[in-house]
C-alpha cells in the first residue's frame, strides 16, 4: 500500500512538473491553444458533473457564457476589479441554473434534454435581442484583460498566453479539485444513486430533484467559470460562441474521452483538440479538417465505444506487468 | 514477405498502430519551435478568415484569388523593395469565423510565420485579434470596415466598403426605374446584417422610395423562408431588399419570391452563384436583379481607370481552376494586395508601419474601381477606409452586366447625415458599438 501511494505521489508531481513545463515547449500559437483546452476542461469536467446525475444537457455552453456574459457587464459597466467580476460572473450562471432548475426539473431524460435546449436558446436569444447591455448579435468586446502584476522584479502581463495559462491552470485545478471531491463525498454517492436508481433513492427519502438541482447549479457555476476565463483572454464574446454547435463539440468531447472515470473528459479534449487544432493544421489539411475531424470520430464510436478512457486500464495492467515481472526477475 | 502477409492485423493491433502514428505526429508537431524568417527573399503574407464553416464562402474563395495572383507577381519577378525581388507567399489559417482561433491565428502568422501584413474578412473576428494588432503593430486588412474605431490605428479596409457602396445600387435604381414607389427589407439580425440595414434604409430615403413597414429582422438559424417572404410580400411592394444576406439566405429567399409570384424588383448586396438561383427559379425571374459584385469579365473593368490587375483574364484563369466557384470577395484580397505591393513598393519596405504611411500618403489610394479617398472620420472614427467608385450590377439574359461605376463619395457629400441617423438608431456609430 505505501508503494501505490509513493506511485501517485511521483505521478502526480511528474505531472504538475509536466504541466508546468508544457507551455515553453509549445510554439507561440500553441500556446494559444493550450489556454483555451485548459479553459475547455473546465467546461467539459463541468459537464460531466452534471452528468453524475444521469441527465444529460444541450443548455451547458449557455452556461458558460451567462458567466462571460455576466463578467464582462460587470467589470465593463460596474467597474468590477476583473478577479471580482469573474467570481460574480460564475455565481450569476448558478442563480440562472437554479431559476432554469424548476421548469427543467419537471422533465427527466429526453425531455430534460429538449428541454435545456430550448432554455439555452431563449437566453441565448435575449443576448441578441437586448444591445443594451448584452450588445446585440455582434456581442461585447473591449472586455477588461486580467490586470498586469508587478511585485518588485516580478511582472506578469497576463496578455502573455503562459502567464494566463498559468492562471488558468491554477483556477482549473482547483476547480477539479472542488469537484472531485463532492464527487467522492455522500453527496457524489447520491448523485451516482440517482443516475442509476432514482426510484430506489427516492423510496428511501432521498430528495431526488433537490440532488440534481444542485449538480446543476454547481456545474453551472464552474461552466460560468469557465466563461469568464474565456471572456477576459478573448476580450470579445457574440452569442455565436455558445450555439448549440459549440455544444456538440463539448458532447463529443465528453463522449469520445468517456464519463466514467474522472479523467476520461480530460483525455477526450485533450486528444480531440491537439488533433484538430495542431496535428491536422501542421499537416496542412487546413480546409480538410472537417472531414478528417470526422471520420475520426466515427472511428473512435466505432473502436472504442466507451470512450479513450477504456484504453487506459489496459494501458495500466501493461505497464503494472512489466513492472512486476521485473520485479519478480529482481527476486 | 510471405510471412508479412500473412500476419493476421488484430483490432488491438491496429488501434495500437494507430495510436502509435498519431502520437509520433502530435509530437514530432508539438515539441520543435519554428525558426522563420530565415529566406529574406520570400515577403509572406497572412490569410487569416474562415476556409471552412458556414462563413467559408467569403474566405476561401478570396484566398484562391490571392493564390492565382501571387503566381502572377512571382513569375512577373515578385515584389521589388528597394531594388531587390522578392517573391510573395502566403501563409494561411482558418479561423471558423471564431475570435479566439483568430487570435491564435494572428500568433501563429506573425510570431511563427513572420508574415508582414495579414488580410482578414473581419467581423465577429477582428476583436478576438485587435488585442494582437495592438501589442504587435501588424497591419491588417478587413473587408468589413464596421470593425474600423479610433482605436483601431493599423487596421484598413482598402478593397470594400461594406455596406455603404450599397448606396450606388439603389440611387441607380432611383434614376432608371423611377415607377418603383415602395420597398421592404429582410436581413438576418446579425453583425453583417444590421449596419447594411441602416444604409439601405438611409440608400431609399434619399431616393425617395417609400418604405412598407420595420425592416423584417431573422434570425441567422432560419432556414425556411417562406414565412418570411410571406409577410414581406403582403403589404405589396414593388421592391424587395434582402440586404447583405449570405449566400444560404439569398438562394431560398428567391425561390420563396418566385414560387409566391412576386413579378417586382430585387435589390441585394451579392447575389453570389446567380446561376443556381436561375437554376432554382427561372431566368426571367431573375432579369433585372440588382446587386454588387461584378463577374471580372465584365468589359467595363478593362477600361480606363479600374487598378485591378487583367480582370478579364483573372476571371478567366479563376473559373478554369475552381468551376462555379465565383464570388463576392474572389477578387477582393487579391485587389487589396495590389494596393500593399504598390505601398510596399514605394516605401522601400515591407515593415508594417512603413506601408501604412506609404499607403495612406495624399489621402489617396487606388482602389480597384479608380482613384479614391481614405475616408471614414464621420461614420468610423478613422480615415483608414479607401471609398471611391463602386459598381451596379444587373443580370440581363442570365449574365452579371456592370450599368455604371457609381460615386460613394458624391452620395455622402448630399445624404451623409442620413446614413449617420441610420447608423445611430441601430447603434452602429464606431462609439455605439461594444
Amino acid at each position: 500500500m505505501p508503494e501505490t501511494r509513493a506511485l501517485r505521489i511521483s505521478g502526480a508531481l511528474a505531472l504538475a512538473a509536466a504541466l508546468v513545463a508544457l507551455p515553453h515547449v509549445l510554439s507561440f500559437s500553441q500556446q494559444e491553444i493550450l489556454v483555451f483546452l485548459v479553459i475547455n476542461v473546465l467546461l467539459v469536467m463541468s459537464y460531466r458533473f452534471l452528468a453524475l446525475t444521469g441527465e444529460w444537457s444541450l443548455g451547458h455552453v449557455v452556461m458558460m457564457g451567462v458567466g462571460a456574459y455576466a463578467s464582462a457587464i460587470v467589470s465593463k459597466r460596474l467597474g468590477f476589479p476583473v478577479p471580482l467580476a469573474m467570481f460574480t460572473g460564475a455565481a450569476v450562471a448558478a442563480v440562472v441554473a437554479w431559476l432554469l432548475s424548476f421548469p427543467l426539473f419537471r422533465m427527466k431524460g429526453f425531455y430534460f434534454l429538449i428541454g435545456s435546449f430550448a432554455a439555452g436558446e431563449v437566453i441565448r436569444l435575449l443576448w441578441k435581442r437586448f444591445r443594451d447591455p448584452f450588445g446585440g448579435p455582434k456581442g461585447l468586446k473591449r472586455i477588461d484583460e486580467l490586470p498586469d502584476i508587478e511585485l518588485g522584479a516580478l511582472q506578469i502581463d497576463f496578455f502573455d498566453p503562459v502567464a494566463y495559462y498559468y492562471f488558468c491552470l491554477i483556477v482549473v485545478v482547483v476547480s477539479l479539485w472542488f469537484l472531485f471531491r463532492v464527487e467522492r463525498s455522500r453527496v457524489g454517492l447520491t448523485f451516482h444513486a440517482i443516475h442509476w436508481r432514482d426510484n430506489l433513492a427516492a423510496s428511501v427519502g432521498v430528495d431526488t430533484r433537490g440532488y440534481r438541482t444542485l449538480a446543476l447549479v454547481i456545474a453551472s457555476f464552474f461552466a460560468g467559470l469557465s466563461g469568464t476565463l474565456f471572456a477576459h483572454y478573448v476580450g470579445a464574446i457574440n452569442p455565436n460562441r455558445f450555439s448549440v454547435e459549440e455544444m456538440v463539440y463539448v458532447l463529443t468531447w465528453a463522449i469520445v474521452g468517456g464519463t466514467a472515470t474522472f479523467y476520461g473528459p480530460i483525455l477526450g479534449v485533450v486528444l480531440l483538440t491537439a488533433l484538430n487544432e495542431v496535428v491536422f493544421r501542421e499537416l496542412g489539411l487546413e480546409q480538410a479538417r472537417p472531414l478528417i475531424y470526422g471520420v475520426v470520430l466515427i472511428a473512435f464510436v466505432v473502436f472504442l465505444p466507451r470512450g479513450i478512457e477504456s484504453v487506459v486500464p489496459r494501458l495500466l495492467r501493461v505497464g503494472g506487468g512489466l513492472s512486476l515481472s521485473g520485479g519478480r526477475r529482481g527476486t | 514477405m510471405s510471412k508479412i502477409l500473412s500476419t493476421r492485423l488484430s483490432r488491438r493491433r491496429l488501434l495500437s498502430a494507430a495510436t502509435t502514428a498519431t502520437s509520433a505526429l502530435a509530437a514530432a508537431n508539438l515539441f520543435p519551435r519554428r525558426v522563420f524568417g530565415a529566406d529574406h527573399s520570400v515577403i509572406k503574407i497572412g490569410f487569416l478568415a474562415p476556409l471552412t464553416g458556414d462563413v467559408a464562402a467569403w474566405g476561401k474563395p478570396g484566398l484562391d484569388g490571392c493564390r492565382i495572383w501571387g503566381e502572377w507577381i512571382n513569375a512577373a519577378g515578385g515584389i521589388n523593395i528597394g531594388g531587390q525581388a522578392h517573391k510573395v507567399e502566403f501563409v494561411a489559417y482558418d479561423n471558423e469565423y471564431d475570435p479566439a482561433k483568430a487570435r491564435a491565428g494572428a500568433t501563429k502568422l506573425i510570431r511563427e510565420d513572420g508574415v508582414k501584413f495579414i488580410m482578414m474578412l473581419g467581423g465577429d473576428t477582428w476583436p478576438g485579434v485587435q488585442p494582437v494588432a495592438d501589442n504587435t503593430g501588424m497591419l491588417f486588412s478587413t473587408l468589413l470596415p464596421s470593425d474600423l474605431s479610433p482605436d483601431t490605428a493599423t487596421l484598413v479596409a482598402p478593397a470594400e466598403v461594406h455596406p455603404i457602396y450599397n448606396v450606388t445600387g439603389v440611387d441607380w435604381l432611383a434614376r432608371n426605374r423611377p415607377e418603383l414607389k415602395s420597398y421592404v427589407i429582410c436581413a438576418q439580425d446579425d453583425a453583417l446584417g444590421i449596419p447594411s440595414v441602416a444604409t439601405y434604409l438611409a440608400a431609399f430615403e434619399a431616393a425617395g422610395i417609400e418604405r412598407l413597414g420595420d425592416p423584417l429582422l431573422f434570425d441567422p438559424a432560419t432556414t425556411d423562408f417562406a414565412p418570411v417572404v410571406t409577410r414581406m410580400l403582403a403589404s405589396k411592394p414593388d421592391i424587395v431588399c434582402l440586404d447583405t444576406a449570405y449566400t444560404d439566405y439569398v438562394h431560398p429567399i428567391c425561390e420563396q419570391l418566385y414560387l409566391q409570384r412576386f413579378e417586382g424588383q430585387i435589390i441585394s448586396c451579392t447575389a453570389d452563384f446567380y446561376d443556381k438561383i436561375i437554376e432554382r427559379t427561372s431566368r426571367e425571374f431573375v432579369e433585372g436583379l440588382v446587386f454588387q459584385f461584378p463577374d471580372f469579365d465584365d468589359p467595363a473593368l478593362e477600361t480606363q481607370g479600374v487598378n485591378f490587375r487583367n480582370p478579364n483574364r483573372f476571371f478567366e484563369e479563376y473559373a478554369k481552376r475552381y468551376p462555379g466557384e465565383w464570388g463576392a470577395v474572389s477578387w477582393e484580397y487579391a485587389s487589396i494586395m495590389d494596393l500593399w505591393m504598390a505601398a510596399a513598393e514605394k516605401a522601400g519596405s515591407a515593415e508594417p508601419d512603413a506601408v501604412l504611411a506609404a499607403m495612406k500618403e495624399g489621402g489617396k489610394g487606388l482602389h480597384a474601381f479608380g482613384e479614391a479617398d481614405w475616408w471614414g472620420t464621420e461614420l468610423f472614427g478613422i480615415d483608414n477606409a479607401l471609398v471611391g467608385n463602386w459598381p451596379v450590377v444587373v443580370i440581363e439574359n442570365g449574365k452579371a452586366v456592370i450599368k455604371e461605376f457609381g460615386n460613394i463619395p458624391e452620395w455622402w457629400v448630399k445624404h451623409g447625415d442620413l446614413l449617420v441617423q441610420h447608423m445611430e438608431a441601430y447603434g452602429q456609430m464606431h462609439y455605439q458599438r461594444g
